[in-house]
């Protein structure tokens, strides 16, 4: 009995002890995130990483400058306005050069949460890059702004600390380009993907949604991510004797097989590639007129405006100011991506009332629907997939000794007709 | 299928041999994995991008303005680290720290003079158009790889074996100490080696700009590897080997892409697998390196 009253005794100790130490960390808990303007922090350090050499070097420096354009933007205005604080802050920016390596990404990513304490995280681009962030911000409980990184497998039920703010989750992308094909009544169609989840998704999509027509397609294979010779690959298309090719690549892989079309003896009526759209000024380049003309793409912002925006500038508005700020970099999606994923965050600071990263989750989540940039509306699934932006279908066409892409579907926003089947010579 | 698969596979597999003949040399003479490799062919390939570009000159003629120089450049990198590598107790393990740091070198040099973006020539060694071998289309630049590989490999067969330099290298090849003793003169001998070595991989960089695609500063790794890799399959240090390699890999790879493209970058290498399993010493290792 007396060894029960202990017990007893001891337990209430302990239940007393817990609730002080329990009520002690809910109230530094309160005192860290439901902050007054005394206590708040002297900047907001927004982290990423960007890759100045490598096979997403060309579309990972403009992110990196959309993004440098937004923090410029807010220090401008005197820095940020953070709602927890009831004050605009100054905003820092720390990046680190990944070199198109997921393996550095990866320990720089840790750097960026446990060395500088970022606020807000924007991943490098695309899928590749960003793969090892979700997994650390995670851990860390860190919220993750993902720009470019529209691969399905990212975004699950369990993980709140990842909102795609910036592209299109993109399995949803092939959307308008399966309904253009069967607009056209186009039967027969080879699709070469490449062994990521970016492409992966897409190539998914395209196949349910065109078998979903009564159309399976006639060639669907996928092939490493590193290809870069396709002679072997577009003579095996060619046996089957499609009326579309839809190549779902990098822009890496994309050149080399605009490249190697007309050289490997093929013609065909209709040949689609992801990147021309998204850097139309490198295809421009690197492809050039003849290869690239009468292709077809996604059309992305500028190419398709947004004239009225509730959020930063419009697209029009960007495009002169960027290219101001930034005058050797062409105005592209990748740094459209990187400011509009940052007006995401900045909503996010704007509209949490705690400085914490689920609170800046929770007003992200309470923006969506409502909010349009000036690469087009934020919505986003439960999970956090972006859902809003819509992808055109664009179809390049040679203009004044260059290209110029024009979208051709839906109908409703075709700037031209479609000129199926692309003229031969 | 089956026929474009076999003569692709042969015109890149000459390619793939050609690449990496200078490996092969470099190995066979001075015992070195020069892992830089792969860069030089990189510099070869904006010399021709550059010549392309801003001089309008074929990309080709990048070869004869490449070998000279790559020469020159290779026997005095020889004269500069040979006696620091013959000082060490470890040469072989310094040599391929050394050879990192130039790798790392040249990529942050070509970083820094060329675009970060991957180059692309958009016209083909003889023009845009297909060339039909068989009844097959081919991308130009393929019969055209295979027309430089060939008659380069051949000048190198027969500097090693109808010359008295060649005579030397394969001495050398064979056993430096034996070579020392009857009187070659090593170091000579081996600074050429390199340079020819060095000059081989610069001019496979005029023909990769196209094999590959394109040329980007963080592609000499890359190429490396895929020339280990041929130069292992064939014999490491025979460089009649690294053309036996060169073919392997070469319809491995072709073979693989028309029937299940996503294995094509894994069949060439499983086979190099089940070359060191069956023959540890290469596929013509044993023939040459004992002669």
């Amino acid at each position: 009995m007396k060894v029960h009253r202990r017990l007893l005794g001891l337990a209430g100790v302990c239940a007393a002890t817990g609730g002080v130490v329990a009520i002690a960390a809910t109230q530094a808990q309160a005192g860290h995130t439901r902050a007054s303007a005394a206590s708040a922090p002297k900047q907001i350090v927004v982290g990423t990483l960007y890759a100045s050499s490598g096979a997403y070097a060309a579309d990972s420096i403009p992110q990196y400058d959309g993004v440098k354009f937004w923090v410029n933007q807010m220090n401008k205005q005197g820095g940020v306005y953070v709602a927890a604080y009831k004050k605009k802050i100054h905003v820092k920016l720390v990046a680190y050069n990944d070199q198109s390596s997921p393996t550095t990404a990866a320990t720089l990513y840790s750097q960026l949460i446990t060395q500088n304490h970022v606020n807000i995280m924007i991943p490098d681009f695309g899928s590749v890059l960003t793969a090892p962030a979700v997994s650390i911000a995670q851990d860390h409980h860190q919220l993750l702004f993902d720009a470019t990184a529209s691969g399905t497998v990212f975004f699950t039920p369990n993980n709140p600390y990842i909102v795609g703010a910036g592209i299109r989750n993109s399995a949803f992308w092939p959307d308008p380009l399966v309904q253009f094909l069967v607009a056209k009544h186009i039967k027969k169609i080879a699709i070469l993907y490449d062994a990521n989840d970016f492409d992966a998704a897409q190539a998914a999509t395209l196949d349910h949604g065109l078998i979903a027509h009564g159309v399976k397609p006639v060639y669907y294979q996928s092939t490493a991510t590193t290809t870069t010779t396709y002679g072997t690959l577009i003579d095996s298309i060619a046996a089957t004797n499609p009326q579309a090719v839809i190549e779902l690549g990098y822009n890496t892989n994309d050149i080399p097989f605009l490249n190697t079309l007309p050289s490997a003896g093929h013609k065909f009526n209709m040949v689609f590639t992801v990147f021309p759209g998204q850097l139309p000024q490198l295809f421009q380049q690197q492809v050039g007129t003849k290869n690239l003309g009468y292709t077809y793409t996604y059309a992305t912002p500028p190419l398709v405006p947004y004239p009225k925006v509730n959020l930063g500038l419009n697209t029009a508005q960007f495009s002169r100011a960027f290219k101001a700020a930034f005058p050797s970099q062409a105005v592209d999606y990748p740094a459209m991506a990187g400011y509009g994923t940052a007006l995401i965050a900045q909503e996010a600071l704007n509209k949490a009332t705690s400085f914490s990263q689920l609170a800046m989750r929770r007003a992200v989540g309470n923006a969506s629907g409502k909010l349009t940039t000036a690469i087009g509306q934020f919505k986003i699934t439960k999970d956090g997939e972006e859902e809003g932006e819509f992808l055109p279908v664009g179809q390049v066409f040679p203009s004044h000794g260059g290209t110029a892409i024009k979208v051709v579907y839906p109908t409703n926003l075709a700037t031209t007709k479609a000129k199926y089947p692309a003229p031969k010579g | 299928m089956v026929l474009y698969a076999l003569i692709a596979g042969v015109l890149i597999g000459l390619f793939y041999g050609f690449a990496a003949l200078g490996l092969s040399l470099a190995f066979g003479v001075l015992r070195v994995v020069n892992i830089a490799h792969g860069d030089v062919i990189v510099l070869g390939s904006y010399l021709a991008y550059e010549l392309s570009t801003q001089a309008h000159i074929n990309p080709l003629f990048a070869i004869p303005i490449a070998v000279p120089l790559a020469v020159a450049l290779g026997m005095a990198f020889y004269r500069f680290v040979a006696p620091s590598l013959g000082r060490s107790s470890d040469p072989e393990m310094v040599s391929l720290i050394l050879f990192f740091g130039v790798s790392q070198v040249i990529e942050a040099l070509a970083t820094i003079g060329f675009s970060v973006n991957q180059d692309t020539l958009l016209t083909g060694p003889i023009g845009n158009g297909a060339v039909r071998i068989l009844g097959q289309s081919f991308p130009n630049y393929y019969p055209a790889a295979a027309a430089v590989a060939v008659p380069g490999a051949l000048l190198v067969m027969f500097y090693l074996y109808r010359s008295r330099l060649g005579l030397a290298t394969r001495a050398l090849m064979s056993s430096r100490a034996d070579a020392m003793l009857s009187g070659i003169d090593v170091d000579r001998t081996s600074a050429l080696s390199f340079g020819i070595a060095l000059a081989l991989a610069a001019s496979a960089g005029a023909l990769s700009v196209y094999v590959n695609g394109g040329v980007a500063p963080t592609d000499g790794p890359g190429l490396t590897t895929t020339a280990f890799a041929v130069v292992v399959i064939g014999g490491l240090g025979n460089p009649g080997g690294a053309l036996v390699g060169g073919l392997v890999f070469g319809l491995a790879e072709q073979f693989a892409q028309s029937y299940e493209p996503n294995w094509a970058g894994l069949v060439p290498y499983v086979l190099l697998l089940a070359v060191m399993l069956v023959k540890p010493e290469g596929l013509l290792g044993r023939r040459v390196r004992y002669a």
